[in-house]
């Protein structure tokens, strides 16, 4: 059989790559007008692409190629090509210069498109879909039917082929705090940085990488190549070990601390043995699911030594507390800190991470009673007098019989912001309205965490009557070009005004974010824009315990 | 240097005098305009005319706007640079919530006001070449 050709008048690398792209294709360059009658000499051209600006030259070689049911892609200069190639109706365009990659694929969607003659409007919707099916649109990795199709031949050639499963567990997280949009951006992140990493691994050998469509796992299949034996336990061990500090490292350098504590992978493996007798499909089905398992169960081990190490830190009061400031939005002076609280223990230092074991260990009220205590601690030592703390207690937490030992230990409540989130419900309305009024008549304020973050409009926060309103991260993140984000912030902001409360935007990353907001009239900020997490980390260091500063320099390896 | 092009614009109704309107009126204002008056014309005309701003209608038979948006958003041959715009009857929190979560990047109201459809698309417009 011969190899299929791609007819062009572009001579250079970004076509002979896109012909590599597509797997053994190959590429004859025929200039200006010679493309034209190329398209009646050259035997085994399936495919035209031309960048021709010449409007006679291209109308020929549209004209030539329908007649012999050849698609063609136009490569165009501008904006006036553009139109001329849609008015032409062509098979596909794109703008110059472009990857190869781009140009392989605008081949394959027009192969796709030419196949079935007339294909009715509902095909190419369904196409668009399947498509969307077969390839991540975020990582543009292959999905599982496409990788089973591909590998098919090297499976059986080989005999044998190695399952890993990497199950990243907080993904949902990300997109449940900062929303979908940098969930999006972290998968990217995540998807290149992986790709990277087995470049350069011992497993480059064989590439092949899928990931199901809208999950967060990847799935990895290596086919060992002839004569290479396959890869032991141990190495794979390393090797995951390896990939997690890469991965996560590219995470903090992009996306910031906060973000990379809670990145996490647990891999599972298993090895599957090509039988004659039993479908390819199902025996890699069921190789990908013993490796799920696998990889569930190193994340249940996991599990039980967090917990452990949560009861250590609670009996050793292993906890200290970040402090993140809130400025004032139009001169950007300090009026307050937000306290965060971590685990001085690795594995803990994600309060997010530390909350969830505390949940499933019920222990929220002891981790919770640490944490503001320490937070109290934290406040008498570095807080001026003018300065407020804003303090995260969790409704559950209200109930806690020794929740009024606050009291004993805050010297000023009017100094202390308590901040509600939206997210947790309240399961006792009425007896939960009266601890706050409680509280408030001592003098405590109280904030709204996370507003905005559900569909329910101002009514539910207006019932907590809050002295402060945070707005929620994913409201802020690329606010500066989403004008319905702007929209809602300038309603907050309105409604706000009206109740006397004040308006705070958490997760100011950017100096666009910035102004945006300040333009909008929120009155205070917070985010890494206005802080450097270094800086954070210096001040950590001062007063601290060695035990801190130990725990410190981990984490910064680590994140490195 | 050429002369600056404005961005293509596809405007999705299921009404077609609405559709029509919107086209007359923002051809005028010198946008190169398609319209669709289904989702699913309005997302085979996404792939072929690969449009730089859409105006997608949230109330139509079939894939109802939040569907098409993401569809569109999610759309893996697009560069991902693409606004839209919804075009909704209702103003409430939810609403402009549930734009967001379906990816889309503003909103106006019906009914339509023309100018003030304008300054939404001018200033979308605006927002792709800070983005390029």
């Amino acid at each position: 059989m011969s190899q299929p050709l791609i007819l062009t008048d572009i001579d250079d690398a970004s076509i002979r790559d896109a012909a590599v792209l597509l797997e053994s294709w190959e590429v004859v360059v025929r200039r200006d007008r010679e493309l034209a009658a190329a398209i009646e000499d050259v035997p085994g051209v399936r495919v035209i692409v031309t960048t021709t600006d010449n409007p006679n030259a291209l109308r020929d070689v549209v004209e030539r190629a329908r007649a012999r049911a050849l698609p063609v892609i136009v490569g165009c200069a501008n904006d006036v090509a553009r139109r001329r190639a849609i008015e032409l109706h062509v098979d596909e365009w794109f703008l110059l210069p472009a990857s190869p990659e781009e140009i392989a694929s605008r081949v394959r969607s027009a192969l796709a498109r030419v196949t079935p003659a007339a294909a009715a409007l509902a095909d190419r919707i369904e196409r668009v879909e399947y498509e969307q099916m077969l390839y991540d649109h975020l990582t543009g990795l292959p999905t599982l039917p496409v990788m089973i199709e591909r590998s098919r031949h090297l499976i059986k050639e080989r005999g044998e082929l190695i399952v890993l499963y990497f199950n990243f567990v907080r993904y949902s997280k990300i997109e449940e705090i900062y929303g979908w949009e940098k969930l999006d951006a972290v998968l990217e992140t995540t998807a290149q940085a992986v790709r990277e990493f087995l470049d350069a691994s011992t497993l480059r050998s064989s590439r092949i990488l899928v990931s199901f469509t809208n999950d967060d796992d990847f799935v990895f299949f290596h086919v060992p190549p002839q004569g290479v034996a396959a890869v032991t336990d141990a190495e794979i061990t390393e090797l995951v070990s390896n990939l997690q500090e890469h991965v996560g490292g590219r995470i903090e350098a992009v996306h910031g601390e906060e973000i990379a504590s809670l990145f996490e992978i647990y891999v599972g493996r298993s090895h599957v043995y090509y039988n004659p007798k039993i479908r390819l499909q199902r025996l890699i089905y069921r190789g990908i699911r013993e490796a799920a398992n696998a990889a569930k169960s190193v994340e249940e081990r996991e599990r039980g030594r967090r917990v452990d190490d949560l009861k250590r830190s609670l009996r050793e009061r292993a906890v200290y507390i970040d402090l993140h400031p809130i400025l004032v939005a139009d001169t950007r002076q300090v009026y307050g800190y937000e306290a965060l609280a971590r685990g001085t223990l690795r594995s803990l230092r994600s309060p997010e991470i530390m909350f969830e074991v505390a949940a499933e260990a019920d222990l929220l009220w002891e981790l919770g009673r640490l944490c503001r205590s320490k937070a109290i601690e934290a406040m008498k030592q570095r807080l001026t007098r003018g300065e407020f703390l804003f303090l995260n207690v969790d409704p559950h937490d209200f109930v806690d019989p020794e929740f009024s030992q606050l009291d004993a230990e805050v010297a000023d409540p009017q100094r202390v912001v308590i901040e509600i989130t939206e997210r947790t419900a309240i399961k006792d309305y009425p007896k939960f309205r009266e601890r706050l009024k409680a509280l408030r008549q001592r003098g405590y304020r109280f904030a709204v965490d996370d507003a905005g973050s559900g569909y329910a409009g101002l009514g539910s926060i207006a019932n907590l009557e809050p002295d402060f309103i945070k707005l929620d991260i994913s409201l802020i993140n690329c606010i500066d070009t989403n004008f319905i984000k702007q929209n809602l912030v300038e309603t907050m902001v309105r409604f706000a005004n009206d109740q006397g409360a004040k308006v705070i935007a958490e997760g100011v990353e950017r100096a666009e974010e910035y102004e945006t907001v300040k333009g909008l009239g929120v009155h205070l900020v917070q985010g890494f824009f206005l802080h450097r997490p270094s800086e954070n980390a210096l001040a950590r260091t001062t007063g601290e315990t060695p035990v801190v500063r130990e725990a410190d320099t981990i984490a910064r390896v680590g994140g490195s | 240097m050429p002369e600056a092009t404005l961005p293509s614009v596809l405007v999705v109704d299921d009404n077609h005098d609405n559709a029509d309107i919107v086209r007359q009126y923002l051809e005028a204002k010198g946008y190169p305009v398609s319209v669709a008056y289904s989702g699913e014309e309005a997302l085979s005309l996404f792939e072929s005319v690969r449009p730089s701003i859409v105006l997608l209608d949230v109330m139509m038979p079939g894939r109802d706007g939040w569907e098409v948006c993401r569809l569109m958003k999610q759309h893996p041959s697009h560069d991902r640079g693409v606004r839209v715009i919804m075009v909704t009857a209702l103003d409430q929190w939810d609403d402009k919530r549930q734009a967001l979560q379906s990816g889309a990047d503003d909103y106006v109201t019906k009914p339509i006001d023309l100018p003030r459809l304008v300054r939404t698309v001018e200033r979308n417009a605006a927002a792709l070449q800070g983005a390029a």
